[in-house]
């Protein structure tokens, strides 16, 4: 589902990356544990494009979506608007002026698959951090991402919350997913993750 | 163990060019200006005789006066509203929060500069040789002056927004146009509005200067009362902008208030 081979990406002459092996599995959650400035990160970045590797392979079979830790999510807009939003891939221009039934019910959908169909039409930025980051993970179900790459998904919740997103991460993994978390607190990653990546700080070179 | 007080810093000598050259060009400006206290001291009574005569106003005028600052009001809301289409293309051509081409980046800047630093009363002069004396002209002359400041002023709007959602559309894979739809329009319609509304104010006063020069409006009267020496009719007239001037500013600086920008 996800294979990443030597993948290799410096800063200004700082090597962060220097060699990255990983590859998950449909249905498998993994979780990379690792000091800050190892890599994490920036290993899903390049996944997602929003990083270019200096070099290394990268293939992803289907679609790739990402969750944040500051969730990034357009908070003026209600929660459907911004699940709908995560079908602006596969929309032509003329079809994502206004979102169109079909993207609305099927984002209805993936909302009411992270338990929020009810509050579909409140603004973001009134919902509470967690239920914000189900949001953020609904928009990711509305692009048919097959692999979830999250970025420290709970550092910025309280530990309800952070259980609450790590269940429902879990949840898509056994439906099928592939699931990449970036952790910082090992006990969660002990917890939820079929398996563990430890994460080295790149040697300097 | 002893403390050493760390030595105490004095300006440089660098600070002490900036400031003499600072006040070297003061004492050229000062003569370039021709500035100088005692002509206005012994030309008081010129200034003591006009405001003789302007006073007290002739209010006779004021209905003539209240009209034509409902035109001037006119003048400077067209001269706005119709900006908006130009000055929203350009803007979000000229961000790099949403047009990632730096060439077309570049053009857009450069149309924006020239709207900016052609004055609008040059514009309006221009537009009176092709449309003659009147209202009209000015309107032309606010959309286009205006579409360069209020382009500027919104791209800046929008290459200060938050650089998270624009990320979080992109992996979606939405393109360029998208994501300004979606993540940057959103986020910054607030700061947009008040902008628009902070301009229409600015605009609004534009247009008593562009009466000035024959685009019509309060402006013209208070041109026409001079030239015939009736100054107590232009009391009048200025009596009336500053009450335009004070309603627009105050309504849209409630409105900016309650959007919160």
């Amino acid at each position: 589902m996800l294979a990443i081979r030597g993948l290799r990406k410096s800063f200004g002459g700082r090597t962060v990356l220097d060699g990255f092996d990983l590859s998950v599995e449909p249905g498998e959650f993994v979780a990379l544990l690792g000091p800050n400035g190892s890599g994490k990160s920036t290993a899903l970045r390049c996944v997602v494009g929003l990083e270019t590797p200096d070099g290394g392979e990268i293939d992803v079979s289907g679609n790739a979506a990402m969750v944040f830790q500051k969730i990034h999510l357009v908070g003026r807009r209600n929660a459907l608007d911004n699940v709908c939003s995560g079908a602006l891939g596969r929309l032509p221009l003329h079809r994502s002026l206004v979102f169109g039934q079909d993207v609305r019910e099927e984002a209805m959908r993936c909302l009411d698959r992270v338990g929020l169909a009810d509050r579909a039409l409140d603004r973001c930025a009134r919902l509470s951090g967690g239920q914000q980051q189900r949001v953020a993970i609904a928009r990711a179900l509305c692009q048919r991402a097959n692999v979830i790459l999250a970025d420290e998904p709970v550092s910025a919740l309280d530990p309800q919350a952070a259980v609450q997103v790590m269940e429902l991460l879990v949840d898509l993994a056994s439906e099928g997913l592939a699931v990449v978390a970036v952790l910082h607190q090992p006990e969660l990653a002990r917890t939820y993750a079929h398996r563990i990546v430890e994460m080295r700080t790149a040697v300097a070179a | 163990m002893t403390i050493t007080v760390p030595k105490r810093r004095w300006p440089s000598a660098a600070v002490w060019a900036a400031v003499a050259v600072f006040l070297a060009v003061h004492v050229l400006a000062w003569q370039a200006t021709e500035f100088s206290p005692a002509a206005l001291i012994a030309g008081w009574e010129g200034m003591a005789d006009f405001l003789a005569e302007s006073l007290p106003p002739d209010f006779s005028v004021l209905g003539k006066s209240l009209e034509a600052a409902v035109i001037t009001l006119y003048i400077g809301l067209l001269g706005t509203t119709f900006s908006i289409p130009f000055a929203l293309v350009l803007a979000l051509l000229a961000s790099r929060a949403t047009t990632s081409a730096a060439w077309a980046q570049q053009a857009a800047r450069a149309v924006l500069s020239f709207l900016r630093s052609v004055p609008d009363v040059v514009f309006a002069l221009i537009f009176v040789t092709a449309v003659g004396l009147g209202p009209f002209a000015g309107v032309l002359a606010l959309v286009f002056h205006n579409t360069g400041v209020m382009g500027k002023l919104w791209a800046e709007a929008m290459d200060e927004s938050d650089r998270g959602p624009r990320d979080a559309l992109r992996v979606t894979g939405a393109s360029g146009p998208q994501i300004a739809l979606h993540a940057v329009l959103p986020t910054v319609l607030p700061s947009l509005a008040g902008l628009l509304l902070y301009r229409l104010d600015v605009n609004v006063r534009s247009s008593l200067v562009l009466g000035l020069v024959g685009a019509g409006g309060i402006g013209f009267l208070i041109n026409q009362s001079i030239k015939l020496f009736r100054f107590d009719e232009m009391v009048t007239h200025i009596l009336v902008v500053l009450l335009l001037v004070v309603v627009v500013d105050q309504a849209s600086a409630f409105v900016r208030k309650r959007l919160g920008a």
